[in-house]
């Protein structure tokens, strides 16, 4: 499927050369003829290109280079030193610690409901509902999914209430759902579908023979999840895990609506840049968050890409 | 698909053939149930029954939804009128690119909308950052992986490099190749790229709020300092909708590809997916 | 085709063939039944594989034939109806402990295992120390010609090595019995014919009793000892090839094997049919019903010779090799092949008119197929 089609009615392909001449004014025209043929077939993306260029990478380098700038404009490091230090360096932290948490407890979570889900009957109406199910809760974050647990597990919210006439009030015991415990359980509700939704198809590619193969060699369930199923879906897993975490490092609707900006966590706080609450002399240092934060979540996505590469060569 | 061998009838001991576990199995899916389900029953509960008849007269409420469907519109014209010719573009002409395209695509998945927005409001000039139209011009960006992925899932079942020259060799000009040939077999997956655009659209909350317009999800926060029940109401409502109108596409959309010979329609593809024979 | 009775012969002189050896193991169908929902893919088959045989199932897709294997692996459960391995019943142990060895159709090594650890896995999975396992996953892969791919990846290997590596893998463990599901259909057709090659050769030399599900008949009568033809659930003939070729049971197994021409004729009451103007005897169980029924006749079956105003056209001629395969147009729109030497075939040109008659032998008959039959 690699082969360039000519469509109808436009040019021909590499083969067909202009005027072929010996002399160098014809090979110079020939080399015009053929950068204004490159060019035409680069223009079908122009205008996306041009789109994301303005409307992606010019506000990144915008905020790269914000980064490090002070008020007017000279270079500086105080941005920067300023972002990994102090309260700034905290909300790193608490980002980290929140992202690795609602990562890795859905990831495994999500991984059980996709395995339930999956072993179930091919094209049953639980299959179907599952699938959608996760689709939209995995989309639904932020403002609504606040509210709803507010209703839930707020200080007189129903699952409250409920565990308190069982006689174990969550609030006795220390639980805010308002603080980064509660932020936890609330990001499950999003984190977990998301997870159900990017296993399915690494499960989809464990191929039946190989677990009736091992079967009929003598291994039980545990050896065939110790040898073979276990090695051939953890790369999946492991790159799964690493996209939740770039999307709960990255979320902020949730968290903003449920504590309204009490908790320090990155993107929290680089919303109170915008917000205007800065210290004066600060301004950039929101950019400065933003780059750090970008990194990181750069990391994670090119050893995702790597570890879904390997996935592929196996689930084949 | 692993078979399930029947366990043997009433009578043997020993374990047969077994492949399932159903005990494990509905264990996980009751706790999962739990968890998913009681938070919609505690909002329902505590928003009541009045709060949906009032959530349509509160103050803002048209506006910030009419703002939300608005903008959803121009987000999802523009998102197809860019992505779709682009798509089918590199598709036929430039398949070298489709690698490249799809590491663009997953950019504004790596780049958090709040970092977004703090670059975008730096460098939009001062009449589009009057409009919430800045806010739709944006929302192309996030939208752009799912459209594209939709798509591409889309061109990719299709065999397009054939049809296309099928349909040349019997005669049909450029325009006439994509609008009769390539088009009508892209329905289902346009239709799912603008299911997920509007999903999207109508939930954004970060950038919407960060420069300071008040869309639908903004305005259900602001209303909430003056009345949580009709907040909750607002969210469940949303989340109701948006829940009936994808389960909606995806049934016309399976119902339609199953007729043209396709499979179901995966609306929510996040990760790359490799398809056999690629 | 090769017949399988040369090489038996040699095979039994060696000392090596089927029943030559004592302590082979015996596996016993008896009377199974497997419905799913509305479909019986199993009706009542029995079959008896004796120590050191291979029997092939052969059989159009949906007659049962990969149910029975699975049912006789452990992977499905028979409604009614029992396996017996050397006399005992198995219905009731679990797949993992049947102690046989399975080639499936394709794709099943373990991938994120090399070859030679994916041989010596069932070795594993009976406790054998590592040393000891790795030297016989060791001789396995050389018995099947792959040492130097030892240390490769599932995914680095094509489709004919990895189905020597699977069966390798299968026979590492000494089992009981050899089960293999189709394991050619995913290869081309070059493959395919030296893997068959190899499958007999290894399986003749360990004298493992082994059953081979197959949809290819050229595949089956050319590696078994005795084929079953299956249908709809139900074993139409069990015989060894040569006789399946020559003394087809029923019309179904006649069409299966072999290629067959079908010419209308007109039952007699007598236990006779005519067609092409002669009346021969019937063989096996005629058709209920009409009178009205088509004939069976294989192409070498069939006398020709050329005569003008014949009942019949030469339409085309295909070269063999040593026969020619003569395409004839009888009258009545009845389109035949006639297999004859080619030496006697190079005289008839197309166009040519001949005429077609029955030997006098019996017949199979069927029920006519119309056109749109």
């Amino acid at each position: 499927m690699d082969q360039t089609v000519a469509a109808p009615g436009s040019l021909a392909g590499p083969g067909a050369l202009g005027p072929s001449g010996s002399s160098p004014a014809a090979a110079r025209a020939s080399r015009v003829t053929l950068a204004l043929r490159w060019l035409r077939r680069i223009s079908g993306i122009v205008p996306f290109a041009v789109y994301v260029t303005l409307g992606l990478l010019l506000p990144m380098v915008a905020v790269a280079v914000g980064a490090f700038q002070d008020n007017s404009g000279n270079f500086t490091l105080s941005n920067v030193h300023a972002a990994t230090h102090g309260v700034y360096l905290h909300g790193f932290w608490q980002s980290i610690i929140l992202s690795v948490v609602t990562a890795v407890l859905p990831g495994i979570f999500g991984l059980l409901i996709a395995y339930a889900v999956f072993t179930a009957k091919r094209g049953t109406i639980l299959r179907q509902a599952n699938v959608t199910a996760s689709g939209v809760f995995a989309n639904f974050g932020g403002v609504p999914l606040a509210f709803l647990f507010v209703a839930t597990l707020g200080a007189s919210g129903l699952a409250t209430r409920w565990l308190a006439d069982i006689g174990f009030n969550p609030y006795d015991h220390g639980f805010n759902l308002y603080s980064l415990a509660g932020v936890i359980v609330v990001y499950f509700y999003f984190q977990v579908p998301l997870m159900v939704l990017v296993i399915l198809p690494a499960l989809e590619g464990l191929r039946p023979a190989w677990r009736e193969a091992a079967e009929n060699l003598g291994a039980r369930s545990w050896d065939y999840w110790r040898f073979v199923g276990g090695p051939v879906l953890l790369p999946s897993f492991l790159g799964c895990v690493l996209l939740l975490f770039g999307s709960a490092l990255s979320a902020y609707a949730t968290a903003e609506a449920l504590t309204s900006g009490t908790i320090p966590l990155t993107s929290i706080q680089i919303g109170s840049f915008l917000n205007g609450n800065v210290i004066a002399g600060q301004e950039n240092v929101g950019k400065a968050l933003g780059l750090g934060m970008v990194v990181i979540i750069a990391i994670a996505m090119i050893i995702y890409v790597a570890l879904q590469r390997r996935a592929a060569k196996w689930l084949r | 698909m692993a078979a399930i061998a029947r366990p043997r009838e009433a009578g043997r001991q020993e374990a047969g053939p077994r492949r399932s576990y159903p005990v494990w199995r509905w264990v996980i899916l009751i706790v999962a149930g739990v968890y998913f389900l009681v938070p919609l029953f505690a909002a329902l509960r505590f928003a009541g029954i009045g709060a949906f008849g009032s959530v349509i007269s509160e103050t803002g409420f048209t506006s910030s939804l009419g703002l939300s469907v608005r903008l959803a519109i121009v987000t999802t014209v523009v998102t197809i009128v860019l992505m779709l010719p682009t798509a089918v573009y590199v598709h036929l002409r430039l398949p070298k690119l489709r690698r490249l395209l799809e590491g663009i695509t997953i950019l504004p998945i790596v780049i958090p909308p709040v970092v977004l927005i703090v670059g975008v409001l730096q460098i939009a000039p001062n009449f589009l950052k009057s409009t919430p139209y800045l806010l739709a011009l944006e929302y192309v960006i996030l939208a752009m992986p799912f459209a594209y992925r939709a798509i591409d899932a889309g061109l990719r079942a299709l065999d397009l490099k054939t049809i296309v020259e099928a349909s040349s060799s019997l005669g049909a000009g450029w325009i006439s190749t994509l609008w009769r040939v390539v088009m009508p077999n892209l329905r289902t997956a346009v239709l799912s790229a603008v299911v997920l655009t509007v999903a999207l659209v109508l939930g954004e909350f970060t950038m919407a709020s960060l420069a300071l317009f008040q869309t639908f999800p903004v305005w259900i926060v602001v209303n909430d300092q003056t009345s949580g029940q009709v907040s909750v109401a607002a969210s469940l409502l949303a989340l109701f909708v948006t829940w009936l109108f994808l389960l909606l596409i995806t049934m016309i959309g399976t119902r339609q590809a199953r007729r043209t010979g396709g499979g179901q329609v995966t609306l929510f593809v996040v990760a790359r997916q490799q398809t056999r024979g690629d | 085709m090769t017949t399988n009775t040369a090489r038996n012969t040699a095979a039994t002189a060696a000392g090596t063939g089927p029943a030559a050896r004592s302590g082979g193991t015996s596996v016993l169908l008896q009377d199974l039944t497997r419905a799913f929902g509305a479909t019986r893919a199993l009706d009542g088959l029995s079959i008896e594989i004796a120590p050191g045989e291979l029997v092939a199932l052969l059989g159009p897709s949906g007659c049962g034939k990969t149910t029975a294997l699975r049912i006789v692996a452990g992977f499905e459960t028979a409604d009614t109806g029992s396996v017996l391995v050397d006399g005992k019943d198995i219905s009731s142990v679990p797949a993992s402990r049947r102690d046989m060895g399975m080639v499936f159709q394709s794709y099943s090594l373990f991938p994120n295992m090399p070859a030679l650890d994916n041989v010596a896995f069932g070795l594993r999975m009976r406790k054998i120390g590592a040393s000891q396992r790795r030297k016989r996953a060791a001789e396995l892969l050389d018995m099947v010609g792959l040492a130097p791919q030892a240390r490769q990846y599932p995914h680095q290997l094509s489709g004919g090595q990895q189905q020597r590596v699977a069966l390798a893998r299968a026979l590492a463990i000494e089992p009981r019995v050899l089960l293999l599901d189709e394991p050619l259909s995913a290869l081309d057709a070059k493959v395919r014919l030296q893997l068959r090659e190899q499958i007999r050769t290894l399986q003749q030399r360990l004298g493992t009793t082994t059953l081979f599900v197959t949809h290819d008949q050229e595949e089956a009568l050319s590696m078994a000892d005795r084929v079953g033809v299956m249908r709809q659930g139900k074993l139409e003939q069990i015989a060894a090839p040569d006789e399946l070729y020559q003394n087809p049971a029923t019309a179904f197994v006649a069409e299966f094997v072999g290629v067959m021409n079908r010419i209308p004729g007109e039952l007699q009451g007598s236990g006779n049919v005519t067609a092409l103007g002669s009346t021969v005897p019937v063989r096996g169980q005629a058709p209920d019903g009409a009178t009205a029924v088509d004939v069976l006749v294989r192409p070498e079956g069939l006398a020709m010779e050329v005569r003008a105003n014949g009942n019949g056209i030469v339409t085309t001629r295909t070269f063999l090799g040593s026969v020619t395969r003569v395409g004839v147009l009888l009258d009545g729109d009845i389109a035949v092949q006639v297999d004859k030497p080619s030496t006697e075939a190079a005289a008839l040109a197309p166009g040519s008119s001949v005429s077609l008659s029955l030997p006098a032998e019996p017949v199979h008959v069927a029920p006519r197929q119309t056109a749109d039959s």
